[in-house]
């Protein structure tokens, strides 16, 4: 048995963590069906189909494109998503000449109104240090080898500003309507490890 | 209901969640539930988002190898200590008190 004091113990936080819930519910700070609620909302009804949806509306309409990189958490609210979570989302743009990815170097500040829940990796040290240090070397382990004509910029998360990337429209989608278009929106293009999917994907993703 | 009410509605349609990039972001059930309770005790005014993250990015840059859900509950315990909700001592009574319990106890998750 260890000695350390029992909340430095982490051989079973899981116990920990049911403490604290029996604790704050018998106090009457926390409902524990309110907890399912937010749980469920979070697995089932937010994720990067939010934030597929907002991008696909801005490429096919440019007054939604412009107020969506004036002011990008009213633009986001006007489709519905947002909440008490919302934060503040900043939209930047891909261009020709222009790559963007995001990054929290300090926690894992995220967007979660338009994607959800962050994956692992996101979280992880490796990216978060690296991904400003050398960000085309960690694009391209990912599988994102971008020409070197291309500036690449770095943006890091905070509780002040959360990142959205707008991708490119790809080649190809000009006959495509907003919901198709959706489909080829995936949460790595969002935060920028990626591009959007090529038209000859769509409908196989979803 | 929620503003994201109107979300559930399109959440089967032709659109619906790409699948294939839902890794699984929570590993076991406990991560779940500390981060439904940090959500809920924010939503339910117990606590702030914000005074809960910057928990969180001491907790993290404390221990780099600390498994990130570990630090997030050692965040919610902070700031439930800050605001005067829940001490350590009462969280290490209950937490030995259910160690205690016989084997093959029924957890409630």
């Amino acid at each position: 048995m260890s000695h350390a004091p029992v909340s430095e113990r982490h051989e079973d936080p899981a116990v920990r963590v049911e403490a604290l819930e029996a604790l704050l519910v018998e106090k009457g700070l926390v409902d524990p069906s309110v907890v399912d609620e937010v749980i469920e909302h979070y697995e089932t009804n937010v994720g990067p189909l939010n934030g597929a949806k907002v991008i696909a509306r801005a490429w096919v309409d440019p007054a939604y494109r412009a107020r969506l990189l004036h002011d990008a958490t009213k633009a986001i609210a006007e489709l519905g998503f947002g909440g008490p979570e919302g934060h503040m989302v900043i939209a930047v743009e891909n261009s020709p000449s222009v790559h963007n990815v995001v990054v929290c170097t300090l926690c894992s500040c995220y967007p979660w109104s338009v994607l959800g829940l962050p994956p692992a990796w996101y979280k992880s040290p490796a990216y978060r240090s690296r991904m400003v240090a050398e960000p085309r070397a960690v694009l391209r382990e990912m599988g994102l080898d971008l020409p070197q004509v291309l500036r690449v910029r770095v943006w890091d998360s905070s509780a002040e500003a959360r990142y959205l990337v707008l991708p490119e429209r790809p080649a190809g989608t000009e006959g495509m309507d907003e919901r198709e278009l959706a489909t080829l929106v995936t949460r790595d293009a969002m935060i920028g490890v990626a591009r959007a999917l090529g038209p000859a994907t769509a409908g196989t993703h979803a | 209901m929620s503003p994201e009410a109107g979300i559930d509605a399109d959440i089967e349609g032709p659109v619906s969640p790409p699948r294939d990039n839902g890794e699984i972001v929570f590993a076991a059930p406990w991560e779940r539930r500390a981060f439904g309770l940090v959500i809920a005790l924010c939503r339910a005014g117990a606590c702030e988002w914000e005074s809960f993250r910057r928990r969180l990015v001491a907790r993290i840059a404390q221990d780099e190898s600390r498994p990130y859900w570990s630090s997030w509950a050692a965040a919610l315990e902070d700031v439930l200590a800050d605001v005067n909700a829940l001490t350590r001592g009462e969280t290490d009574a209950r937490h030995l008190a259910f160690l205690a319990r016989p084997h093959g106890h029924d957890h409630h998750h």
